[in-house]
């Protein structure tokens, strides 16, 4: 590098330099700084003769010092850049400056535009004038165009300016934009991606001059797709192959933008796609509006803005509307008592719930349509050729159910159309037997009877059977050689309760109670919105178009609605976009007259409606070879390095450097006091970072899991729970702090904080700590963060279980005598007067430590708080002081709910019993009335 | 300042002062031996009958009330030697070279004092030069010493303000001009009068040990100076001490007066002794 090739972003800065002699003689002129002095004898001085006029000037090097901290100074001032070392451009001509800028180089656009920026500076230091040419069709949908010849300088604004789009480039169009032009180097931003046409696009740029292709060296075209799979959803996301494995994270968020899930997505070295399955609760699933790809490789998840990488959700992938087909008058005859009740209040969480006629159901897409009385006469053909098409239909046994079937045909193998044929009692998954079977009752001998466990091969294989459901009256299936498969529950003495078939591409279920409390008390328990749950899963993915139902009028077209643009943002529809023909969005194209979006019927309004089109379903992705004879780089464009902030900083440590020759000169600095100053200095420094002892404040404490992400959350929770008290309590607490049992000293801490992990493995010395901060006072919270199936909380069977590594620490640690949490433990008072203790999840058991001496008012305050329902999830904020995490089933109340526990136990490790007379203030207040 | 802050400040300062002085005056009176005499610090001398002649006021009464005869108090104090201090309060005196030093004025304050106690002790009187002809003596002589010493002015005092055939002390750091200082030294002498002249000097006056360009400025109004390099002129203004010393001693060898000197970071027991074996030495 030479000198020449500096340049300066302000030049006449330098002008300044003239003045640095004019410095130089003032410098030299003045005599050091006079000290000074009082003295007494001065009397003494006045009779002696100075015989050496001593030189008042500055020494040489002092002066060289200052003039070198003035010269960096300005220099300094005048922005000197290095720039970057990168072959210059060859051969005559103007240069031609060829971009993609379809969906595939959104993801890396900023580096294109910087490498874009890089071509133009070197075009204008060699004097050329420059051609854009950008491939992707424009907004209106005119093909690529060839821009003039301009100078660099008009054509910064025209580059700074282009955006990429959210459909793929054009090459055949922009071959043919290139007719005509005159020979000259060539630089060609590729984005990587075959296209039809590339081809003879390559061979086109050839033909023009000396190509250069630059290229993104990790191929940033990706594209997010989605596909719902039973009661998953999966993302599949493809790529360009690429040499290194890849590491992705998938974000499910909701329309709001909050992040509802999220999962780790990879491509393997050499691979071009890769899974990811979420699996989801009901509730979560169907408040998913959009899956975002996210790139993890700086640690942090970093959203890619692409439009490929953003996969759009419809009511086909989460919504699950189920019909309750309610019988003429019954609903307003009996709103509490009649048959829809029970189900209205079991599936109202879990599911988009419909009432209404048949017809009026099945108008609308629908995946579950439950009946509970009998088969409207009109509807039947209809509702026959709903389930044939994917709708889960199910039944539940009413009075004369077993009469009407009795003579009509089941779905019986081979039966099928024959059952349809005239009866409504056709649609049932088995023949019955006439008459129901009574079960206990005064005339009766036999018992009520009780669930066996569920088979294997039924849906619900795996719940828990309560012991108290009893079934006292049903409809009794024939037997027949396929019963056994058919039946999904059977009671404990093998008759079925529960019989499906499926029947085309749907299935029908028949329920052989009523949804009533008269025939059984299944519609009471715990049990029923669990089957419920797992029937809609089994439903899932039959969703609008599967299940748009022959009643439903087909809409000929879809409008655009929603659409995204090239960073993967949605917005209203540009002037090109237009509508779908209906039923062939799947299959479109992605092109500027298609954008992907939602789409939905013209007229119709609400998200209900709406389709999405996705650019990763449809659009093919494959390698293309570089343009043949080029030279190939990569975007780093090895920026130009301005390093005027440096020598400033010389400037200044000369200047500090001048300052203490200049003391030292006036014999105010003396060699050992200039060693002290800096000595204190240095010590001053070591103490500022010195860490202040955990003493001196109150802090809360979660055990390090060396999990990172566990970690981060224990610490957002505490830290969220810690600004809450200090808010709302005369606690005041500092920061919280991250503590190893068994290395770090616990008895600071008034309250330990463990999020126990399935890889949570008890280590002696940290039990020891644990037991010996338990048995002098300390409270150790632990929690199992939500997802045990077995403890039913709101998110069971979802995310990691920590229950069993809990189990295994029970076993070490010296766990008391536990019992659920009541109202009237001293916890549930300390502050807040608290009937339940959600975290993030809710329903899951709160243990405490069991009064030791039940009645007597001794210290048996519990060293020891165990639950599963994730507090510090809920009480977490982040840096922006925004909770990251949902709450489930959620609501700001539930999570102002959690932070009052969270007070409640801090106050209890605080205050330990003290607020127990509180508990017994309603026997004191009766004993002072007496 | 109003006379009863000044007052205040005084009191505050006199204790600590006395203490140190009658501290350094102890110490120095154990070293020479000998000296004490019984009956000491009592104005009384002895009784003796009366005898026609003598005033009745002088009878002393409690005395002659024991027995049937008349006593007369005899004050043979009248023949004490009086012992003339000075030490100067000038505004040159009122400095230090290091935070850790005693100010050149407070110590020559004590050396005098600790000399006059025990000049007290030894049972003479003492008087401040340069002011009125009030003497001290007895219990609490050397607080009121340091009173009136107060409303001395500065500069040296007049020769005609000590008694004649007195006993003189003087402290100062004799950076006056040398005019001043041979008027006064002969002036002494012509009192005539005998004693002991003592230098009290800061190490930084002695020494000289600054360097670099200084701008030295008097503390009594002098003319400031300024001195490109110090450490060039330092050796000859040694020489110029030792050269003020040295006519100094001159001075006071041809007034008949003994020749101390004292650096403020060195003791003051050790300049006391010196100073009280002089003026002991002219006494006999």
């Amino acid at each position: 590098m030479s000198f020449a090739a500096l340049s300066f972003t302000a030049p006449w800065v330098l002008l300044a330099l003239l003045t640095l002699p004019a410095l130089w003689w003032l410098l030299r002129a003045s005599p050091p700084a006079v000290r000074e002095q009082l003295f007494p004898a001065i009397s003494l001085l006045d009779g002696l003769k100075l015989e050496e006029q001593t030189p008042a000037r500055t020494p040489p090097w002092l002066l060289a010092l200052r003039l070198a901290a003035a010269a960096a100074v300005i220099i300094g001032l005048a922005g000197p850049t290095r720039p970057a070392a990168r072959p210059g451009l060859v051969g005559p001509g103007p240069l031609l400056l060829v971009i993609d800028n379809g969906w595939a180089a959104a993801a890396d656009w900023p580096a294109r535009l910087q490498a874009a920026g890089a071509l133009l500076d070197d075009a204008a230091q060699q004097g050329r004038q420059v051609r854009l040419l950008a491939t992707a069709p424009d907004g209106d949908g005119s093909p690529p165009r060839l821009g003039a010849t301009e100078t660099v300088a008009a054509l910064r604004p025209v580059l700074a300016g282009l955006r990429p789009a959210s459909w793929p480039v054009d090459r055949d169009a922009a071959a043919r934009a290139l007719d005509g032009v005159a020979a000259g180097p060539v630089a060609y931003l590729d984005d990587g991606v075959g296209t039809p046409g590339r081809d003879a696009f390559a061979r086109r740029l050839a033909a023009i001059g000396p190509v250069e292709d630059l290229r993104a060296t990790d191929a940033g075209a990706l594209l997010l797709g989605v596909a719902a799979a039973g009661d998953r959803l999966v993302a599949s996301l493809r790529g360009l192959p690429s040499p290194v494995a890849r590491q992705f994270a998938v974000l499910g968020r909701a329309d709001d933008d909050t992040v509802l899930a999220r999962l780790p997505i990879s491509l393997a070295a050499g691979a071009a796609s890769g899974e990811a399955a979420f699996s989801l609760p009901a509730e979560l699933r169907n408040r998913l509006g959009r899956l975002t790809l996210a790139s993890t490789a700086s640690g942090d998840a970093v959203a890619i803005a692409s439009a490929g990488a953003v996969a759009l959700l419809d009511e086909g992938d989460r919504r699950h509307p189920v019909g309750l087909v309610s019988a003429a008058g019954e609903a307003d005859a009996a709103p509490l008592t009649g048959s829809l009740f029970y189900l209205q209040r079991a599936l109202a969480p879990l599911a988009e719930l419909r009432e209404g006629s048949l017809a009026s159901l099945l108008a609308r897409p629908l995946s579950m349509l439950v009946l509970t009385g009998p088969v409207p006469r009109e509807g039947a053909d209809a509702l026959l050729a709903w389930v044939r098409r994917g709708g889960l239909l199910l039944r539940f046994a009413y009075p004369g159910l077993s009469d009407a079937a009795a003579d009509a045909g089941a779905l019986d193998a081979g039966a099928s159309e024959l059952g349809v044929r005239d009866s409504d009692e056709a649609l049932l998954p088995v023949r019955l037997l006439a008459g129901d079977r009574q079960l206990g009752g005064t005339m009766s001998w036999s018992a009520p009877q009780r669930l066996a466990a569920f088979p294997a091969h039924a849906p619900f294989a795996g719940l828990a059977v309560p012991a108290d459901v009893t079934i006292s009256r049903q409809v009794l299936a024939e037997p027949s050689a396929a019963l056994d498969a058919r039946s999904w529950a059977r009671l404990a003495d093998g008759t079925p309760l529960v019989t499906a078939a499926a029947l085309g591409a749907g299935h029908v279920v028949l329920v052989h109670v009523t949804a009533g409390a008269d025939w059984s008390n299944l519609p009471l328990s715990g049990l029923f919105p669990r089957l419920l749950e797992r029937l809609l899963r089994l439903s899932a993915g039959v969703g609008a178009s599967a299940s748009a139902g022959g009643a439903r009028a087909l809409t000929p077209v879809l409008a655009p609605v929603l659409l995204l643009d090239g960073s993967g943002v949605l917005g209203p529809p540009g002037p090109a976009a237009i509508v779908v023909p209906s039923g062939l969005l799947a299959d479109t194209a992605i092109s500027p007259q298609h954008p992907p979006g939602l789409y939905a019927p013209p007229g119709s309004n609400g998200a209900a409606q709406r389709q999405a089109l996705n650019l990763g379903q449809a659009t093919p992705l494959a390698a293309a070879p570089p343009v043949p004879g080029a030279t190939l780089r990569g975007l780093q464009v090895g920026a130009a390095r301005p390093f005027g902030p440096w020598l400033i900083g010389a400037a200044l440590a000369l200047l500090s450097l001048d300052m203490l020759a200049s003391l030292a000169l006036r014999g105010v600095l003396v060699g050992a006091r200039a060693a002290l100053g800096i000595v204190l200095l240095l010590c001053l420094i070591t103490a500022a970072r010195a860490q202040t002892s955990p003493a001196l404040a109150t802090h809360l404490a979660y055990v390090a899991t060396g999990d990172e992400a566990v970690d981060r959350v224990e610490e957002q929770g505490l830290d969220g729970l810690s600004q809450v008290v200090n808010a709302r309590t005369s606690a005041q607490l500092a920061e919280p702090v991250a503590v190893l049992p068994g290395r770090d000293e616990l008895a600071f801490y008034p309250m330990l904080y463990w999020a126990v992990t399935a890889s949570t493995e008890p280590d002696p010395a940290m039990i020891v700590a644990l037991n010996d901060y338990m048995a002098h006072g300390g409270l150790l919270v632990i929690d199992t963060r939500g997802g045990d199936e077995a403890t039913g909380g709101s998110d069971a069977g979802f995310g990691d279980v920590g229950g069993d590594a809990l189990r295994r620490l029970a076993g070490a640690l010296h766990v008391p005598p536990l019992t659920p949490l009541s109202i009237d433990h001293v916890l549930a008072r300390s502050f807040y007067l608290l009937r339940e203790y959600p975290g993030r999840v809710v329903g899951d058991p709160v243990w405490v430590a069991r009064d030791a001496a039940a009645g007597r008012d001794d210290d048996s305050v519990s060293p020891l708080v165990v639950g599963a329902n994730d507090w510090a999830g809920a009480w977490a904020v982040d840096a922006s002081g925004q909770p990251p995490f949902e709450v489930v089933p959620g609501g700001s109340e539930q999570r102002e709910r959690a932070l009052r526990f969270g007070v409640n136990l801090v106050m209890y490790a605080l205050t330990g019993n003290y607020k127990r007379d509180q508990v017994h203030a309603d026997e004191i207040l009766k004993r002072l009335q007496q | 300042m109003t006379l009863a802050r000044e007052a205040e400040a005084l009191g505050a300062r006199l204790p600590p002062l006395l203490l140190a002085a009658e501290r350094v005056a102890a110490t120095v009176a154990q070293g020479v031996h000998g000296r004490r005499r019984p009956g000491q610090g009592d104005s009384f001398w002895q009784y003796r009958p009366f005898v026609a002649g003598d005033a009745p006021a002088r009878i002393d009464w409690r005395r002659s009330a024991r027995g049937d005869r008349l006593y007369v108090r005899q004050t043979e104090w009248e023949a004490a030697e009086t012992l003339c201090l000075w030490s100067d309060r000038s505004p040159r005196m009122a400095w230090r070279s290091s935070p850790r030093l005693a100010e050149k004025g407070e110590r020559a304050s004590l050396l005098m004092l600790a000399v006059g106690a025990l000049a007290l002790r030894a049972g003479e009187r003492l008087r401040l030069a340069g002011l009125g002809g009030q003497s001290f003596f007895g219990r609490g002589a050397l607080e009121r010493v340091l009173q009136a010493q107060d409303q001395a002015d500065d500069g040296l005092p007049s020769p005609t303000s000590v008694p004649a055939d007195a006993r003189v002390l003087l402290v100062s750091d004799f950076l006056s001009p040398e005019s001043e200082l041979r008027s006064l030294m002969a002036g002494l002498a012509a009192r005539p009068a005998g004693g002991c002249i003592l230098q009290v000097l800061d190490p930084a006056e002695v020494e000289l040990p600054y360097s670099g360009r200084v701008r030295f400025r008097g503390l009594a109004g002098e003319a400031a100076r300024l001195v490109p390099r110090v450490e060039a002129l330092r050796e000859r203004y040694r020489d110029a001490l030792a050269e003020r010393q040295a006519l100094l001693a001159r001075l006071a060898g041809q007034a008949g007066f003994g020749f101390a000197t004292h650096v403020s970071s060195s003791p003051p027991e050790q300049a006391v002794l010196a100073v009280h074996l002089a003026l002991s030495a002219r006494r006999r």
